[in-house]
């Protein structure tokens, strides 16, 4: 008996704690995020909490919560925080919808599988630049696909999306066409590991496609599912490369995300104390979206 | 096997065109001389394909069919130092990313310590900054430590993203691994020969694929790049490519560019998907 | 040929073209001697020349610089660059940003420079006055031209069975002719200055109120002087604007364009009319470029001006840098923005023959060489004499550009036109908020 607890005790002494361990690889790391990350961060609240000025000689006057206040009561914040939500929901949702339907076509045996693949995969591969470039010239009347499409029917009719009324949803197509393959992939990668078996049984009791889906197949991919959803929640609420290159917040402002309108404020407008007020807002929003999505379905999900 | 059914067939159909539909547009544009793409009502297929435009970009002309002379773009010296650097900028991040972030997901995926909550979300709480509002901050702290401008400045920048994004991801996926860590230690295994010998092989395919998502994520990074290196010795591909879009444009050559920079990820995602298919090895039942 | 072969054989072409070698020829010595470099930006515009222009410059006097070029939304990356004082010695600025750096105590005006009194004499007098701010010259020509004169595609103008006798000869005309050509069954006959960068559908706005005769504010006191008067410049513009936009005969993509988008719709031969650049006459009339090649023109000036004057400078900063490399600066920027080491405006007359550049100064517009070049250029000779003649009468917004706030206004102007047109805004309330806003900007700095 006391051989063996000798023995555990110099184990240990050789040997790390979990806390320890964890210690080593993680403190370093953490640190250096907290030293890149967290001095732009602390910058920004400073700045949040000033008058920034730079005619007449550069200044910086404490003004208090004032730049908060003015952020809520501009009418501009709120119709950009509406067009984020917009945007978002849009974005997320076809993003997870096609994700799935990537996995689970992909998911079926077929020849050139990996031909298949890798071109489903592409879009991926195109950055948000590149992709905003193609669907401005996809979805402009003057050169797009539908224009040509209708001409080359007879027809003069010269469809236009870049409009207040759908250029929300050409912004959510083109970022979703991006984000999609990562869940896709991911959706694949997990059903590769349902076995086999248990299909076998759904079959044997005779259940419905339908029924064998939301049974057999979705309750493994269900925690994929919620990672994802949180990923492009983020991904799409930061989303600056695809907006600017393809609509540049318009026409007018009715593609001006909080992000765009960030990137308005404090780059162009060199309204700085303003800006990084707004871009606290933002940053609660996204934390606050994922903590929501969190409280509603991760915490369910870890429990299984 | 049996045959598939018409429905899979016309889905596979669909998403197939799908993903490559705004990438053809592209490639068609990249064929085109300028007054074809100029032209109104746009034609679906180009009257005559040339190559003049992935000449032009790497600085060379081109002599056209008719004799005359399509220019070597002015581009050209931007979009070569823009893809030398794209190449050791990616090359470095997804390197540095993988060494710090797998032990670090691991870590939080399979220890239990004090404060793990708090530390995991000070790393997802960097995942949720907006660039652009940290794009000012950096910029003066960067001019101050004489960054801009520079590789390094810009390889730094792309971690702050890259590395609390792969921790996320990852840490889902050892949660799925096998619980080896008692065997090991049970065969005198110590805590980092059971990472790197043990774990890591195991875990070969997730760390592969969140080796490609670094890659991408430093590959096609834009923002930052477009304050930090443009107009630099330090340009990048995206940084460089945005050129084409001023006041003398040339679309013709853009979407040639763009192509290209499709072409390295799509090579290594070639190769990688045989990874994605099977990554997951655990059961998920156990 | 490769792009750096070509670079030295022009360079070797310029040496070459010089009589007796540069050594006897020199005039001024611009030579620099601090052995630091000099750091040179821009925007991206044909990158190729201003490669091979410094290459030059590097071979032939020995100097070192840096040159790159900036995308994105050029004022702003350079104002950051200014305001951060990063490497930049020279730059590209349009006269407002101009001004605004030198408010911002950034800029080093051209007065210093030895060969000033020359450089004054050789500028035509509309742009020294437009450049100039404080009673300094702020920097050297890199181009002017006129944006917004109208681009007529006559193929389409011709096959509606107009001609040159039918020109409009205001804006008012115009407007009229796009209906009329509508009628005759033209979808779309003009393509207005809508589209959505920081030069686009704001400067569409001041062009319109300056050629229709009312000069947005006071030159002097930048007091604002649009008025609600239904017959007075401002509102007519406004009241135009509305009525196209209903009329639906514009569509609602031009407000996202950037200015690549805006060229091409108008080089794709769908419209009849449309502000453009003085100097994209040349790109409407080449083949391989334009679906209207050889038959772009542009109007002429009868009643009234078309367009305002959009030029750029080369600006020098006053970065804290040794005395010798500031003297660097200043040859560089003599040689580059006026005359090289033979005393011949090099850059200048090299951007009037590649892309049709107009220059301020008057031995680079009245040489023959120039003349030569634009009659190459037009579709028809005589409009070479058209080409001058709007060039020469284009207006300048001295009230809003020469003034500390231009850029605050002109990113305010844009948010609220393109608002306006959405949002079938109040022509009477908007020009007031217009005028409000230029009052707040004066109170804001104190003018």
């Amino acid at each position: 008996m006391a051989t063996i607890a000798n023995k555990k005790s110099r184990q240990r002494r050789r040997e790390l704690t979990d806390g320890q361990f964890a210690l080593m690889i993680g403190l370093p790391v953490i640190l250096l995020l907290v030293v890149i990350v967290a001095y732009p961060l602390v910058y920004s609240a400073w700045m949040a909490f000033h008058r920034i000025m730079f005619f007449g000689g550069y200044r910086a006057k404490f003004v208090g919560f004032k730049n908060f206040a003015t952020v809520l009561s501009d009418p501009e914040f709120w119709w950009c925080t509406w067009v984020t939500i917009r945007f978002t929901l849009e974005s997320v949702i076809l993003t997870m919808l096609l994700g799935l339907g990537i996995g689970l076509l992909l998911n079926r045996p077929s020849r050139f599988g990996s031909l298949w693949r890798t071109l489903v995969f592409l879009p991926w591969c195109v950055s948000l630049y590149g992709a905003g470039l193609m669907f401005a010239y996809l979805a402009r009347g003057q050169t797009g696909l539908p224009t040509a499409i209708l001409a080359d029917l007879g027809m003069q009719n010269v469809p236009d999306f870049m409009t207040t009324r759908s250029i929300v949803e050409v912004l959510a197509i083109g970022s979703s066409w991006t984000m999609a393959p990562l869940v896709g992939f991911f959706v694949l990668a997990n059903l590769k590991t349902i076995p086999k078996r248990l299909y076998d049984l759904a079959a044997i009791d005779q259940l419905t496609p339908l029924e064998t889906f939301w049974n057999v197949t979705l309750p493994p991919l269900r925690f994929t599912l919620f990672v994802f959803t949180s990923i492009s929640i983020v991904l799409s609420m930061k989303l600056f490369d695809l907006i600017f290159v393809l609509s540049d917040g318009g026409p007018g402002d009715a593609s001006s995300t909080l992000t765009y309108q960030l990137y308005k404020v404090s780059f162009k407008n060199l309204n700085l104390g303003y800006g990084a007020a707004m871009s606290f807002f933002l940053l609660f929003f996204i934390i606050g979206s994922t903590m929501a999505l969190y409280l509603v379905w991760g915490r369910r999900e870890k429990a299984l | 096997m049996k045959t598939h059914r018409p429905n899979f067939v016309i889905a596979m159909a669909i998403l197939i065109i799908w993903s490559l539909l705004p990438i053809l547009w592209f490639v068609r544009m990249a064929f085109m001389n300028h007054a074809e793409i100029a032209s109104f009502p746009p034609h679906i297929l180009p009257s005559s394909f040339n190559l003049s435009s992935f000449v032009n970009i790497f600085g060379y002309d081109y002599k056209l069919a008719d004799g005359t002379i399509s220019s070597a773009s002015g581009q050209a010296g931007q979009i070569e130092l823009g893809l030398q650097n794209s190449v050791i900028v990616s090359v470095v991040v997804t390197l540095i990313t993988m060494v710090i972030v797998v032990p670090l997901a691991y870590v939080f995926s399979r220890l239990d310590f004090k404060f793990k909550n708090v530390l995991l979300n000070a790393v997802l709480l960097a995942v949720a900054i907006p660039p652009v509002s940290t794009l000012i901050p950096f910029y003066t702290m960067y001019v101050q430590l004489g960054l801009v401008g520079t590789l390094p400045g810009l390889i730094i920048i792309d971690l702050t993203t890259t590395v609390p994004f792969v921790t996320w991801m990852l840490i889902g996926y050892f949660r799925n691994l096998p619980p080896i860590e008692r065997l090991a230690r049970i065969d005198g295994f110590s805590r980092l020969h059971t990472l790197v010998f043990l774990i890591l092989p195991l875990a070969r395919s997730g760390v592969a694929v969140s080796a490609i998502i670094a890659f991408l994520f430093a590959w096609n990074e834009f923002t930052f790049a477009l304050v930090l290196v443009n107009g630099t010795p330090a340009t990048t591909l995206p940084a460089a490519i945005s050129g084409f879009l001023g006041q003398d444009p040339n679309p013709s050559q853009l979407a040639a560019c763009i192509l290209i920079t499709i072409i390295p990820p799509a090579l290594v995602a070639f190769f990688l998907q045989r990874h994605l298919a099977e990554m997951n090895i655990a059961d998920p039942v156990r | 040929m490769k792009r750096r072969e070509f670079g030295t054989m022009a360079a070797a072409i310029g040496l070459a073209a010089t009589p007796f070698g540069r050594a006897f020829a020199s005039v001024a010595d611009l030579e620099p001697t601090s052995g630091k470099p000099v750091y040179f930006r821009g925007w991206q515009f044909a990158t190729d020349i201003v490669q091979s222009n410094v290459k030059r410059y590097n071979d032939l006097e020995h100097g070192k610089i840096s040159y790159a070029t900036v995308t994105g939304d050029y004022p702003s990356i350079m104002e950051q660059s200014l305001i951060a004082k990063a490497d930049l010695d020279v730059l590209y600025a349009n006269p407002s940003s101009a001004v605004r750096y030198y408010e911002g105590g950034w800029v080093m005006p051209a007065e210093t420079l030895p060969a000033i009194a020359d450089i004054k004499a050789d500028m035509l007098p509309q742009f020294l006055d437009a450049w100039s701010y404080d009673g300094k010259l702020l920097g050297l020509s890199y181009f002017a031209s006129t944006r917004g004169c109208i681009h007529t595609n006559l193929l389409a103008y011709n096959k509606a069975g107009m001609t040159d006798k039918d020109f409009p000869a205001d804006w008012d005309a115009l407007y009229d002719q796009v209906y009329a050509l509508h009628d005759k069954g033209i979808a779309t006959p003009i393509l207005p200055h809508w589209f959505g960068e920081y030069f686009g559908i704001s400067w569409g706005f001041v062009m319109e109120v300056l050629n229709r005769g009312n000069p947005v504010a006071d030159p002097t006191t930048h007091k604002p002087t649009m008025t609600t008067d239904p017959n007075g410049p401002a509102y007519k513009t406004l009241a135009q604007w509305k009525k196209l936009w209903k009329s639906k005969l514009v569509p609602q993509e031009v407000l996202t364009y950037n200015e690549a988008a805006y060229i091409d719709a108008f080089a794709s031969g769908r419209y009849v009319f449309s502000p453009q650049q003085i100097y994209d006459v040349q790109t409407m009339n080449t083949p391989g470029r334009s679906q209207i090649a050889g038959h772009a023109t542009i109007l002429p000036v009868v009643k009234q001006s078309w367009g305002l004057i959009d030029s750029a400078l080369y600006l020098m900063t006053n970065r804290k840098r040794p005395e010798a490399q500031t003297d660097d600066v200043k040859k560089f920027t003599s040689w580059y923005g006026f005359k090289d080491g033979d005393g011949k405006i090099y850059v200048g007359e090299r951007w009037m023959e590649s892309h049709l550049l107009f220059s301020a100064y008057k031995s680079v517009m009245d040489s023959p060489a120039t003349e030569a070049r634009i009659k190459q250029a037009v579709a028809r000779p005589d409009d070479y004499a058209v080409l001058l003649d709007v060039y020469k009468k284009t207006p300048f917004p001295t009230g809003i550009w020469r003034v500390v706030w231009s850029e605050e206004f002109n990113s305010y102007l844009r948010d609220t036109l393109s608002k306006f047109l959405l949002n079938d805004g109040d022509i009477a309330d908007t020009i007031k908020a217009m005028n409000d806003q230029i009052s707040s900007l004066n109170d804001k700095y104190g003018i």
